[in-house]
């Protein structure tokens, strides 16, 4: 129960060989391609987007299992709270947008009199955008810092002090995080065709960020389990990531439905231009997304024994990583790059680099303590758990 | 059991109960019953029950309603009574997929509600005898086979020492 996490140099290499080799391809395949820049930036928003909300999900995740005094999950709660741990770097990530704004915001540089996005103007603009941008950011950086300081504080000492004071950053960051994660969306992503609008996108947004996250702390408690820690995890602990990732994927498709059967049934032009660029110009990835995402969660955790088994859930939280992936890539690409969008070797290699990115800032925040933290209320109720 | 000799332990706490289930199990004892106020996780695996095929009635009659409920609106509206509703095709699938997902869910609940109901034999004028009022209110009893020999409440009691039990009472022959 005292093990700690080994991040050993053989690891790190084989991510740091990643990074730097998936950098050197995107950045040949940029020099050697006509992408056009507007493609470029807008990849550089997806998956900052992306993996900005697995971190963001995983903080949702913990703090709402700590305001409800849950109990389950206390075995496995520094992998959550480790993948926060990429929010700062995911900030920095997010201010790079400063440099390509102009080439895939169609309303910072627009010129013309167009009387929508003058009302719009006090709202978007380029000031305003980034010091949103900043106020979101150090809200969740805060937050989640002093969440994941208290756990370590719960590491060496057992006051109970340390146990409530978490609970009270998760209940704050519960508040902060449901209205800034509807507004940061409509920022990022819904502005890029900045005269449509949807009133379910915020909500949107968010269940496909928890989904990516419950799909990545599955992933990493199978690699963990591989290297040989997390003994105490079991079915039961493996069987409640599964009801989560199969129930979520659920609502994901009610909130997919909810937004496109109003906008189809209402047929108002300025609503339906989003589904029309992107079922005439990606038919296939528009029903590969539904498809992915609710068909192969639906049929291959139906069954007790599938949400069971940690090797299976772990396949399916990869297929439905990939599937998120898309789905991002569908809400951001078309309205940002246009004609020029398409998945190719950049869409991938970047994708890669962030990736590794991402999984070493996870694993070298896993080992700078215990896997599990011992000194948790919870802890033995985690340990005994039956589902 | 109005025939049968059994033995019947009471308690008043669902933790010492699984407890006594796990060690008469291991003491080869022939559990009849298990009776409690609420369901208790983890008595199942304790008493090595196979889990209930409900769920797979609830998928089958959910797809069932799915199936209907779609089949039905799409000969509704176009071939039975055919309506230009906002301009949309007669045949148009999202107009269909709630009142599909709504059937799907009535369906699949009252099937299985009525498969519990059937299989437990529980219909509304039955009649039972409460062995003990408290079982349905605060007490947990387990009930053991006693027909043969070997099974004696003195054995039980020492099987179960250091556990609380309320009272062990004999049934000899009813």
């Amino acid at each position: 129960m005292d093990e700690q996490f080994n991040f050993q140099k053989k690891y790190r290499n084989i991510l740091l060989t990643v990074m730097a080799a998936g950098l050197v391809v995107t950045l040949v395949s940029i020099l050697i391609s006509s992408y056009g820049a507007s493609r470029i930036w807008a990849n550089v928003l997806l998956n900052n987007q992306y993996f900005m909300g697995i971190a963001l999900g995983a903080a949702f995740f913990v703090a709402v299992h700590r305001v409800a005094l849950s109990g389950w999950h206390t075995i496995i709660q520094r992998l959550p709270d480790a993948m926060t741990a990429y929010l700062p770097v995911a900030f920095i990530l997010m201010l790079l947008i400063y440099f390509g704004i102009d080439h895939i915001y169609s309303w910072a540089h627009f010129e013309g009199h167009n009387e929508i996005l003058e009302g719009k103007r006090a709202w978007l603009n380029v000031p305003f955008f980034f010091i949103r941008m900043i106020f979101y950011f150090s809200g969740w950086i805060a937050l989640t810092w002093l969440m994941r300081n208290s756990s370590k504080a719960l590491m060496t000492s057992a006051d109970i002090k340390y146990h409530n004071q978490r609970r009270l950053f998760a209940c704050l960051f519960l508040v902060f995080y449901a209205i800034t994660v509807s507004t940061s969306s409509w920022d990022w992503i819904m502005s890029l065709d900045p005269l449509w609008y949807s009133t379910v996108f915020g909500w949107y947004v968010f269940i496909s960020m928890f989904v990516t996250s419950l799909a990545f702390i599955v992933l990493l408690i199978w690699l963990l389990k591989r290297m040989g820690y997390l003994k105490e995890v079991r079915e039961d602990h493996v069987h409640d990531m599964g009801i989560l990732l199969f129930a979520f994927s659920i609502f994901w498709t009610y909130l997919w439905f909810a937004q496109y059967e109003l906008i189809w049934y209402g047929h108002l032009p300025e609503e339906t231009t989003y589904y029309i660029t992107r079922l005439n110009d990606f038919k296939l990835f528009f029903y590969l997304n539904l498809g992915i995402n609710f068909i192969v969660p639906f049929f291959g955790l139906i069954r007790l024994r599938s949400k069971r088994q940690l090797g299976w859930v772990a396949i399916i939280a990869l297929i439905m990583l990939a599937g998120h992936w898309l789905d991002y890539w569908l809400m951001i690409m078309p309205a940002a790059a246009g004609e020029n969008a398409g998945i190719g070797i950049l869409e991938v290699f970047m994708t890669l680099v962030y990736a590794s990115v991402f999984i070493f800032i996870v694993l070298r925040s896993l080992s700078v303590g215990p896997l599990v933290v011992k000194n948790d209320p919870f802890i033995k109720e985690s340990l005994t758990y039956e589902s | 059991m109005s025939k049968r000799s059994y033995i019947s332990i009471y308690f008043d706490d669902e933790i010492p109960m699984l407890k006594a289930v796990r060690k008469l199990r291991d003491n080869k004892e022939i559990i009849l019953d298990v009776l409690s106020p609420f369901p208790v996780h983890g008595l199942d695996k304790a008493l090595s029950i196979k889990r209930s095929k409900i769920p797979v009635g609830g998928f089958i009659f959910g797809a069932l309603g799915a199936t209907l409920a779609f089949v039905f609106q799409a000969w509704v509206f176009t071939v039975s009574y055919p309506l230009i509703i906002g301009g949309k095709p007669f045949f148009s699938a999202p107009t269909f997929i709630p009142i599909t997902f709504e059937c799907t869910v009535l369906f699949g609940g009252l099937a299985m509600a009525a498969a519990f109901l059937i299989r437990s034999k529980l219909k509304p004028d039955i009649k039972f005898d409460a062995i003990d009022e408290r079982i349905t209110d605060d007490h947990f009893v387990i009930f053991i086979d006693s027909e043969d020999e070997k099974t004696s409440v003195e054995k039980i009691k020492s099987v179960l020492s250091g556990i609380q039990t309320i009272k062990i009472k004999d049934h000899a022959n009813g």
